[in-house]
């Protein structure tokens, strides 16, 4: 470590006074590591980062950005998306809409992903999607649904395990080509979602730590994976307790594979294996 | 509670001795271990099973923000950072691998370093790059013990080697010797 606790505490105060981000509440480690490479990549030491984030609106808004992690896959870890296919969607398939919230989105797989799942089951017509994330450059890949196509391969496997196999039934396989949802362009290196899943979600920016529903409506399912681990166990408590004012009536949250509700605001929800119910 | 933390980071080559030492350790071993090794992408699932069969103790791929519990082991999940946090918490991190790696030997180190000072004894093991070098030498600053697998007989030195190089090392130990330190602590 470079830097000591009371040099981060000095930087979340500079925040606080300057601007509406409060990092108060941010895992200490993972929040100290990005602070480090901060002072590393601009070349600053504590007192000139505080200057700067006093005097200069737009390095304050790349730093916290900067502060971000934003790692995602599309259909990242299969487990999850075969509770959600065989377990969670069903659930709510017969009603005459189903709203869905991201919460935490970064540039987007995991939106374009459900939405690919909604689509093979026949519900992303019925289904109105919403997507949130406090750092607006991964918004803007986001909605342009367009990634590298060799960025980590992993996700063709993931993508044939969740679309093309059934776990329960290993004599089922459905040919649906990737290139449903992508225009794939291997020579650039690049895809593109088609457009009539890029038109579907709203992308809106949205910090979880403010707490205020920016999309003015509720939810039957809200996914929040890989988000929840920067912050600490209050801040997860309080924000787990904001997402079941928000959620319906035997609304569904999904966290990530290794998250879990550890505080008192367990007993509001029902656990069902790696999901939760609102009760 | 919590005398010592023992964090022990190792690669390729590393697998079979990790699990004599797990068969060696008893039911009642009074420390937390905290286990970081560097695995292929593709082998999620089956590696913590293979580490149980041999173990008397508790091996859990921790939740995010769970209490440190003596006497369990907790191996790094696959493509999660662990660290170490103070109030004897887990907490996990999907930021850019360190090292090529993810889980990253040094991270864990360090922040067990940061926190637990002299009560860490950090292990590193067989292993083919500098992962934990960095990590160990934190141990060692903070007045920690430090450990490396002889280099004979590892299976891939560098990793070891690299240990060695980058600051005082206490031990350098067989694992046979790695099993009795830690019976005796
Ligand atoms: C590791 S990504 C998770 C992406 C995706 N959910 C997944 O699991 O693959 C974490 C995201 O949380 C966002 N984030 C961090 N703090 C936030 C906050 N206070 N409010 C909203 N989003 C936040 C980050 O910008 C980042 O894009």
């Amino acid at each position: 470590m470079l830097i000591t606790p009371e040099d981060v505490q000095k930087i979340i105060l500079a925040y606080k006074r300057y601007s509406t981000y409060q990092f108060d509440d941010y895992s200490e480690k993972s929040f100290t590591r990005r602070v480090e490479k901060i002072l590393i990549d601009y070349k600053l030491d504590i007192p000139s980062y505080i200057n700067r984030l006093r005097s200069d609106k737009e390095f304050l808004e790349q730093s916290m950005k900067d502060i971000t992690v934003n790692t995602t896959e599309l259909f990242r870890d299969p487990k999850i998306w075969h509770t959600l296919k065989f377990r969670v969607l069903p659930r709510y398939s017969e009603q005459d809409s189903i709203n869905i919230w991201h919460a935490g989105c970064s540039t987007g797989q995991e939106v374009y992903s459900l939405m690919i799942l909604l689509n093979e089951m026949d519900l992303l017509e019925k289904a109105n999607i919403y997507a949130s994330d406090i750092n607006e450059d991964v918004l803007e890949v986001a909605r342009s649904g367009e990634y590298k196509y060799r960025f980590n391969l992993d996700y063709l496997e993931n993508y044939n395990q969740v679309i093309k196999k059934n776990p329960y039934n290993f004599d089922e396989f459905k040919d649906v080509p990737f290139e449903k949802y992508f225009d794939v362009d291997k020579s650039k290196d690049r895809m593109k979602a088609k457009s009539f899943l890029r038109q579907k979600p709203l992308f809106r920016k949205q910090n979880l730590v403010a707490q205020n529903n920016v999309f003015y409506t509720k939810f039957d399912l809200i996914l929040c994976r890989n988000v929840l681990i920067y912050f600490n166990y209050e801040l997860q408590n309080k924000t787990i307790d904001f997402f079941h004012s928000l959620l319906f009536n035997k609304g569904s949250l999904v966290l990530g594979v290794h998250e879990s509700m550890l505080g008192p605001i367990a007993s509001k929800y029902i656990k069902k294996g790696i999901y939760y119910i609102k009760k | 509670m919590n005398d010592k933390i023992i964090v022990i980071g190792g690669s390729a080559g590393s697998f079979q001795i990790i699990t004599k030492i797990l068969s060696e350790l008893p039911k009642k071993f009074p420390y937390p271990i905290f286990l970081c090794l560097h695995r292929l992408k593709h082998v999620r699932t089956g590696f913590i099973e293979a580490l149980t069969i041999k173990s008397n103790l508790n091996v859990i791929e921790p939740e995010d923000k769970v209490h440190i519990k003596s006497g369990n082991i907790y191996l790094a999940p696959a493509n999660y950072h662990m660290y170490l946090e103070l109030g004897n918490i887990i907490s996990l991190s999907t930021e850019p691998a360190v090292n090529h790696s993810r889980p990253a030997i040094d991270l864990t180190f360090s922040s067990a370093a940061f926190n637990y000072k002299t009560k860490v004894v950090g292990i590193i093991l067989s292993g083919a790059n500098r992962d934990g070098a960095n990590g160990i030498a934190d141990v060692h600053k903070e007045g920690g013990i430090t450990i490396a697998q002889s280099l004979e007989e590892c299976q891939v030195r560098t990793m070891p080697e690299a240990a060695i190089n980058a600051t005082e090392i206490d031990y350098v130990y067989t694992s046979d010797e790695i099993i009795s330190y830690l019976l005796k602590l």
